[in-house]
């Protein structure tokens, strides 16, 4: 697919702090998937860097809109789901916590709570809740083990696993069907899914448990 | 607090994850959540599985326009929010709103000692969510389901099969299971409980369904 590529310089943040943050965006390398993205929510949270958002608008709303696609929405729908999800991002950066998730971990909670929330919307006719009514306790110590890992932690570890496990993995996330239809779709008897997955989320904790 | 001991199976926390799990299902399987350490690092590890697998796909165009039509929808980012999402009556375990607000405003007795509380209901499917209140040593008829049941404790405890459910704890049944829970003799027990389908109930649809299908 040709994806346009995303240039934060080419857009002038309105507000006061626009000029030095636009140049800044723009000369700054781009951010290592997990440090960076979570200083630039950090700096919505504190100053509303507006130029901060551009750079996480340009990195995320295609990848959720992909994600939303690959879920069977509708282009336009896609499109909205996305604008609404790097929304949610600034509005709510400052709950992101770092300690407890990898950025692209809570943009993916918030993408995959908006698109059950619209459908709940479509089903009832109702204003649903706010979608980041989410459970959400005190982190414990067990909690941190598994929030405190990067993103490309959990990237190596899925690479680790068995070409059969990922599949499942891969197809269970971007489908919203039952374990029983990707089963049928990859022609597997459905405990056979099963049990990959659950050896692959097994596989997934062990792995990521150790470098925790 | 003490941790529950009857967890959801992996599948089901998996799918909770993946944003597969049915609306209803997804209200139990929190409140199970907000009292189980052990289930939320699970699902936690499955939303990082999903955050990475996000990262990976291939981005999909945006439209032209996309990046200024969301810096012209942005304002102010809220506050951060301060107290936590979930909360109950003094004595539950912490559930979320909709449920506590169904309990505030649905709740309505069915039988002497038993009341009902309609949370939520799916007209596709006619899958139910509700908070069932049953006063101390009361047995609930015997009954099995139609589909799946998850069932979470939110106050008191119930006996099933000699096991004993209390506070947090999670179960699941299908139809190849029939029982007769019978809450324990020490207090109330309200359970949050969401079903595929009507009860398949031999004396339970009068007991119980009569309020429910009313909503």
């Amino acid at each position: 697919m040709n994806a346009i590529v995303f240039d934060p310089g080419r857009y002038r943040p309105v507000g006061r702090r626009s000029p030095q943050v636009a140049v800044r965006s723009v000369s700054a390398p781009a951010p290592s998937p997990t440090q960076g993205f979570a200083e630039l929510i950090a700096a919505i949270a504190q100053r509303g860097d507006r130029g901060a958002f551009a750079i996480l608008f340009g990195h995320f709303a295609p990848r959720v809109k992909s994600y939303m696609l690959r879920l069977g929405a509708e282009p336009l729908l896609a499109e909205e789901l996305a604008q609404e999800t790097l929304l949610a991002v600034w509005r709510r950066a400052a709950s992101f916590d770092p300690a407890k998730a990898a950025p692209s971990t809570w943009v993916f909670t918030i993408a995959r709570n908006l698109r059950i929330d619209v459908a709940r919307r479509d089903r009832r006719g109702q204003p649903a809740e706010d979608p980041s009514d989410a459970p959400d306790a005190e982190p414990t110590p067990d909690d941190a083990l598994v929030a405190l890992q990067s993103e490309g932690r959990v990237r190596q570890a899925l690479l680790a696993l068995p070409a059969e496990q990922a599949e499942v993995v891969r197809l269970s996330f971007f489908s919203d069907q039952p374990h029983s239809e990707i089963a049928a779709a990859l022609n597997l008897p459905l405990g056979t899914v099963k049990s990959r997955l659950r050896l692959a989320m097994g596989r997934l904790r062990d792995l990521l448990g150790d470098l925790a | 607090m003490t941790q529950p001991t009857r967890h959801p199976s992996p599948e089901t926390l998996l799918d909770f994850a993946r944003g597969a799990l049915e609306p209803g299902r997804s209200l139990v399987l929190r409140a199970h959540l907000g009292a189980c350490a052990a289930c939320r690092a699970e699902v936690r590890l499955g939303e990082a599985v999903g955050g990475a697998l996000l990262s990976e796909l291939e981005p999909a165009e945006m439209a032209l326009d996309a990046l200024d039509k969301a810096l012209a929808a942005i304002e102010r980012p809220a506050a951060a929010p301060s107290a936590a999402d979930l909360r109950g009556p003094g004595d539950w375990i912490r559930v979320p709103h909709d449920v506590l607000a169904a309990f505030e405003r649905r709740k309505r007795w069915a039988a002497p000692g038993v009341w009902v509380a309609p949370v939520s209901r799916n007209r596709k499917t006619g899958a139910r969510s509700y908070l069932l209140g049953i006063g101390p040593g009361i047995a609930v008829p015997r009954h099995s389901h139609k589909g799946i049941e998850m069932t979470c404790v939110l106050k008191g405890a119930f006996e099933d099969h000699g096991d004993i459910h209390g506070p947090g704890d999670f179960s699941e049944t299908d139809e190849s299971i029939e029982h007769q829970p019978r809450v324990t003799k020490d207090g109330e027990c309200v359970c949050l409980v969401a079903a595929d389908n009507a009860l398949v109930a031999r004396d339970f649809i009068g007991w119980i369904m009569q309020p429910l299908v009313r909503i």
